[in-house]
């Protein structure tokens, strides 16, 4: 089983596209997202989504992200529908009224969110975080620290998160109950568990740095790598795809 | 007294990793569980507070299924030391780390203040140390002693001696063997053979998820085919008594070959090697 964002191995044309040119068309598809409000668009960009999760068996994973992103954007959702009045009144506020159009945008930002960030959660799925740093650095000309540096931070949640797991599991065994209570007291039992968390995340963070530097991390450059990473058709036709995708989001976001 | 009913567990349905394990444990016991890495031993140990399910059979803590109660209400019943100490401890002083479990519990009050400072003159902690800055020997040793304050009847130690000097062993092994003797269950993973000979008094070995054998701790490390099955090297003391009674055939039937305790082989052996030297130091 992988973990959230860990590399999960296969051979589905997702995982063996150049690195790059996964990561230049996610980023592309999530701007297409936000350069419309076209709910239909952003719907059929949502299914887009699902089909590329599809292709290359990663629908239990996305649908696992889908519910995290969807809870998050939840909360922005119901902050746009308590400020946002617009369209016809269904429910009067204090302070304005929740409209028609107040549940058009907050189902817009929901249906935005989840839709950018499938491609973008996928890419780490389909590419090992090795490739997208030598590739970035090879192609893109990235200097390596900073590349290190990005998937370092992509590479550490899903060992923060099951460092946070474990810490909450030995709480648990000494009697926390984490499952009882209102947000409140959930929170308020949280918080003393940061220190852990933290202190785990400065000594593994500088235990990394301290393996990186004496394995060479400041001699390496662009030329330091043995991988190429050519660009095959299907990068570029995904490339082209995903610029179409601008346009058209663009030009409804104009026309419509 | 802790049940394990043909017991199937796993992270992830795809992956087994119990096949059907049963085992007692008797109250007052000191069991040791022994095993490769991935055999299930850690597994076991997180079934046995209900930190993990069971996909069938039934595990019972004092005749109930861990399926029934809250892993926070097994607290109580079953203190669980984990392999790593810094996911245990959470509190900015010693003090407050010690009184941490019964907060937890909802147990503080004056009898609670008296035994930890009871504790923290016992293991000669200074109360307003900071515990991130503590040595690793000293963070395992205050999360060990969390546990020893609270007292639970059942002690589930995984891996407690891992990453520690002979030192920091010895003073927590001692610790556990006193909260033995002060009549707790204490079950137990250990990858050293030599503190499982010297502190448990059944083992059981693990192979792949199933119980490959179990029985007195000197029974078992004596098992040859046991130990190659689950890939194991006894202790050295073992070592020497099955060397001693392979080339000295007439010692089989001796203590050399049927002592219980590191103490009464290391004994028989000496007792057996003096008896055959004579004044002149000859053989």
């Amino acid at each position: 089983m992988s973990a959230f964002l860990e590399y999960v191995p296969g051979a589905s044309p997702l995982h063996r596209m150049n690195p790059v040119a996964k990561l230049g068309a996610a980023a592309l598809f999530a701007i297409a997202c936000f350069c419309t409000s076209n709910l239909v668009f952003l719907a059929v960009l949502l299914v887009v989504g699902f089909a590329l999760a599809a292709s290359c068996g990663m629908v239990r994973q996305t649908i696992g992200l889908a519910k995290a992103v969807f809870a998050f954007s939840l909360i922005l959702a119901i902050v746009q529908i308590l400020t946002t009045p617009a369209g016809a009144v269904l429910v009067q506020l204090p302070w304005g009224y929740i409209g028609t159009g107040s549940l058009l945008a907050a189902l817009t930002t929901v249906v935005r969110l989840v839709a950018a960030a499938i491609p973008l959660f996928l890419v780490f799925y389909v590419t090992k975080m090795n490739d997208v740093t030598n590739a970035v650095v090879k192609v893109l000309h990235v200097p390596y620290k900073y590349a290190f540096t990005f998937t370092s931070t992509i590479h550490f949640i899903p060992v923060f998160m099951n460092d946070m797991a474990g810490i909450m599991e030995a709480q648990t065994a000494r009697g926390v109950e984490f499952d009882a209570g209102g947000i409140v007291k959930k929170v308020r039992l949280m918080v003393p568990l940061c220190v852990p968390l933290l202190v785990s995340s400065v000594r593994k963070t500088n235990s990394a740095a301290i393996a990186a530097e004496v394995r060479g991390f400041n001699l390496r450059t662009a030329a330091s790598g043995y991988k190429e990473y050519p660009f095959a058709a299907l990068d570029v036709a995904a490339l082209a795809g995903s610029v179409v995708l601008v346009a058209v989001a663009v030009a409804l976001g104009v026309l419509l | 007294m802790i049940e394990f009913k043909d017991v199937h567990a796993s992270y992830d349905a795809a992956l087994p990793i119990l096949k059907g394990v049963s085992f007692a444990v008797e109250r007052g016991e000191f069991v040791a569980f022994v095993g490769t890495n991935g055999a299930g031993k850690s597994t076991t140990m997180r079934l046995v507070n209900g930190l993990l399910k069971p996909d069938s059979g039934q595990v019972l803590v004092d005749g109930v299924p861990t399926t029934e109660l809250k892993t926070s209400e097994f607290a109580r019943t079953v203190g669980f030391l984990f392999q790593n100490p810094d996911r245990q401890i959470c509190c900015n002083t010693v003090r407050e780390e010690l009184l941490f479990g019964f907060k937890a519990l909802g147990m503080e009050g004056p009898e609670a203040d008296a035994r930890v400072d009871a504790l923290i003159e016992d293991f000669g902690f200074d109360p307003n140390e900071d515990p991130f800055l503590m040595n690793r020997g000293a963070r395992q040793l205050l999360a060990l002693a969390s546990i020893v304050v609270l007292a639970p009847p059942v002690v589930v130690l995984d891996e407690p001696t891992t990453g520690l000097d002979y030192r920091e062993c010895v003073k927590v092994m001692d610790i556990v063997g006193r909260m033995h003797e002060g009549g707790a269950t204490v079950i137990m993973v250990c990858h050293d053979m030599e503190v499982v000979a010297d502190y448990a008094e059944r083992c059981i070995v693990m192979s792949d998820g199933a119980v490959v054998d179990d029985g007195p701790t000197f029974e078992v490390l004596r098992n040859r085919a046991t130990l190659e099955r689950a890939s194991l090297v006894p202790p050295q003391i073992v070592d020497v008594s099955l060397e001693l009674t392979r080339l000295v055939p007439r010692l089989a039937g001796t203590a050399v070959a049927k002592a219980n305790t590191v103490d009464e082989m290391a004994a028989a052996i000496v007792a057996a090697s003096v008896g055959s030297v004579d004044e002149g130091g000859r053989r």
